[in-house]
């Protein structure tokens, strides 16, 4: 007998992807079986060296990328093509430019829908949890960095995915920012028990985020490690990076990536 | 950080907008009036202001300008509707749709490169001398700058933006009506301009040609009788007419929208 664990929201079974690099003219081994099994309300991070297949591996989950092999089941149905339940928050933000913070936040529900008045109450309860309030009505191009990240985080959520997936989030945002994203992020995913599925390259913030963080190896990706991160939540830079446990997960995940990064760049 | 400051519509703001509007206008004529008040060149060959502006008053008056003016927007806007209606349509089939741009482009390539003029023999020959004929030819100029730079606008939509409206559960349609639709807004707003600007140069050379009235017809009439004061009264009309259209019609389109969204300014100095 198979045991199915009913609170498993994600299941990617054997995701392998080979590409064709027009660039170099040869074919990419990006992934290499990659299985995952991520519960409700779990964060969950993967991380690995530049070139990993991360990304890769996030944009198939959110059905943008058909996996060369393997599949992914979200709360027990095949991925065959993107969809509400895997909203996606990009590095480049991705907010549309022409719609204001309110309506870029409505835009799921209305897709879906959704009557005007509830979906702008909807709105702008995410506008709040993400403090946004006072700019419901300010274009992306009137906001910051920061604040764009802010609103595209809303945007999703008010769309209630089944799963949050997040490609680089806070790459592209000033590091003061960064880590006050970070920290409400945290505050955020734990009150609204998102299951989130987030990419980084920065060890720091997958430890700080996570309950959980899956490191991938060199090209072609396939997972190294996949560890626990038992830190106390809310949590806070400044005491976390004081706190022992907090720099062990960091050094055991860097000496992990190094090892593998290293030997897949010999082997290329 | 905004681009689009809102003026104050107090008098003093508005007079003074006015003025700064007005101001580059005003220094042209002093320039030309300088340059004929030299009398380096007959009055023929060069009119001064005041020769153009009692011109002007005649034609106003004898109702010529105003009935050649009128002849000549018909035309023009007539060709302008039919152009954009056949180039907006297929632009976005052959943006969106690989086998349709597979099968236009090589035709849309061979033909765009045929100016509009080219077309006045035939044009006479299927619609005889007048406005049908120069209208024939409006459409042909205007379809192809429409038609090219709505192209290049679909080719330049940022695909994060279409891919992240996805995960939030977009399909096809809502994909073309609330990402594609306004992603290409700014460069179909610069295949108006260049489709207007095209079918005014068609406008007067076909009038010359194939027409016995508007305004490029009353350009060739006047030189045929050296009035030279009414050439520029006629290439006046149509330079200030277009200053209209622009002022009142186009930049209004673009503020409220492209501008508005932060896709388009007016400069670089605030960056």
């Amino acid at each position: 007998m198979m045991k199915v664990d009913v609170s498993e929201i994600l299941a990617a079974r054997g995701i392998s992807k080979t590409f064709f690099d027009p660039t170099f003219g040869e074919n990419v081994h990006a992934l290499n079986e990659i299985s995952l099994s991520i519960r409700a309300h779990e964060f969950v991070s993967v991380i690995g060296p530049s070139g990993c297949g991360k990304s890769t591996f996030l944009r198939i989950v959110a059905g943008l990328d058909r996996p060369t092999a393997g599949e992914i089941r979200v709360s027990g149905n095949k991925v065959t093509g993107p969809g509400a339940d895997r909203g996606m928050v990009f590095q480049e933000y991705a907010l549309l430019p022409w719609k204001t913070t309110q309506a870029n936040v409505e835009f799921g529900l209305r897709l879906k829908g959704v009557a005007r008045d509830e979906r702008a109450r909807v709105a702008r309860r995410f506008i709040d949890l993400v403090g946004l309030a006072g700019f419901e009505n300010k274009y992306p191009h009137q906001l910051s960095g920061g604040m764009r990240q802010r609103a595209a985080v809303a945007r999703v959520l008010a769309n209630n995915p089944t799963v949050l997936l997040m490609d680089e989030p806070f790459a592209a945002v000033d590091a003061m920012t960064r880590q006050r994203l970070q920290e409400e992020l945290t505050v955020i995913t734990a009150t609204e028990r998102t299951t989130v599925l987030f990419v980084t390259h920065a060890i720091d913030e997958a430890v700080f985020l996570s309950d959980r963080v899956v490191a991938l190896s060199g090209r072609p990706g396939r997972i190294v490690e996949d560890i626990e991160i038992d830190l106390p939540r809310p949590r806070q830079w400044s005491e976390l990076v004081r706190d022992p446990r907090f720099q062990h997960y960091r050094d055991l995940l860097t000496a992990k990536i190094e090892r593998t990064g290293a030997s897949a760049e010999a082997h290329s | 950080m905004t681009t689009l400051t809102r003026a104050r519509w107090t008098p003093l703001a508005m007079t003074r907008n006015l003025g700064r509007e007005l101001l580059p206008f005003a220094v042209g004529v002093a320039v030309w009036q300088v340059l004929s008040s030299l009398n380096i060149w007959p009055p023929v060959l060069f009119p001064s202001p005041l020769q153009v502006f009692q011109a002007f008053i005649a034609d106003l008056g004898s109702g010529v300008l105003l009935t050649n003016l009128g002849v000549s927007l018909k035309s023009l806007g007539l060709g302008f509707l039919v152009g954009a209606a056949i180039a907006v349509p297929l632009g976005y089939l052959m943006g969106l749709n690989r086998a349709s741009r597979d099968f236009f482009d090589p035709l849309v390539n061979l033909l765009q490169a045929i100016p509009g003029l080219a077309w006045i023999p035939f044009a006479i020959l299927w619609f005889g001398l007048g406005q049908g004929a120069v209208t024939f030819i409006i459409v042909m100029s205007v379809f192809f700058p429409v038609l090219h730079n709505l192209l290049t606008g679909i080719r330049t939509v940022q695909p994060v933006l279409i891919e992240a409206v996805q995960t939030l559960g977009a399909r096809r349609m809502d994909v073309i009506t609330h990402v594609i639709f306004p992603a290409t807004l700014p460069n179909l707003m610069t295949g108006i301009r260049l489709g207007i600007a095209f079918g005014f140069r068609s406008l007067v050379g076909g009038e010359m040609i194939a027409s016995t009235d508007g305004i490029g017809y009353a350009i060739f009439n006047a030189q045929q009788y050296f009035q030279s004061a009414r050439i520029v009264v006629g290439m006046l009309a149509i330079g200030i007419t277009w200053l209209l259209m622009d002022r009142f019609i186009l930049r209004p389109i673009e503020q409220r929208t492209t501008m508005r969204w932060g896709l388009m300014r007016d400069g670089l100095e605030n960056t």
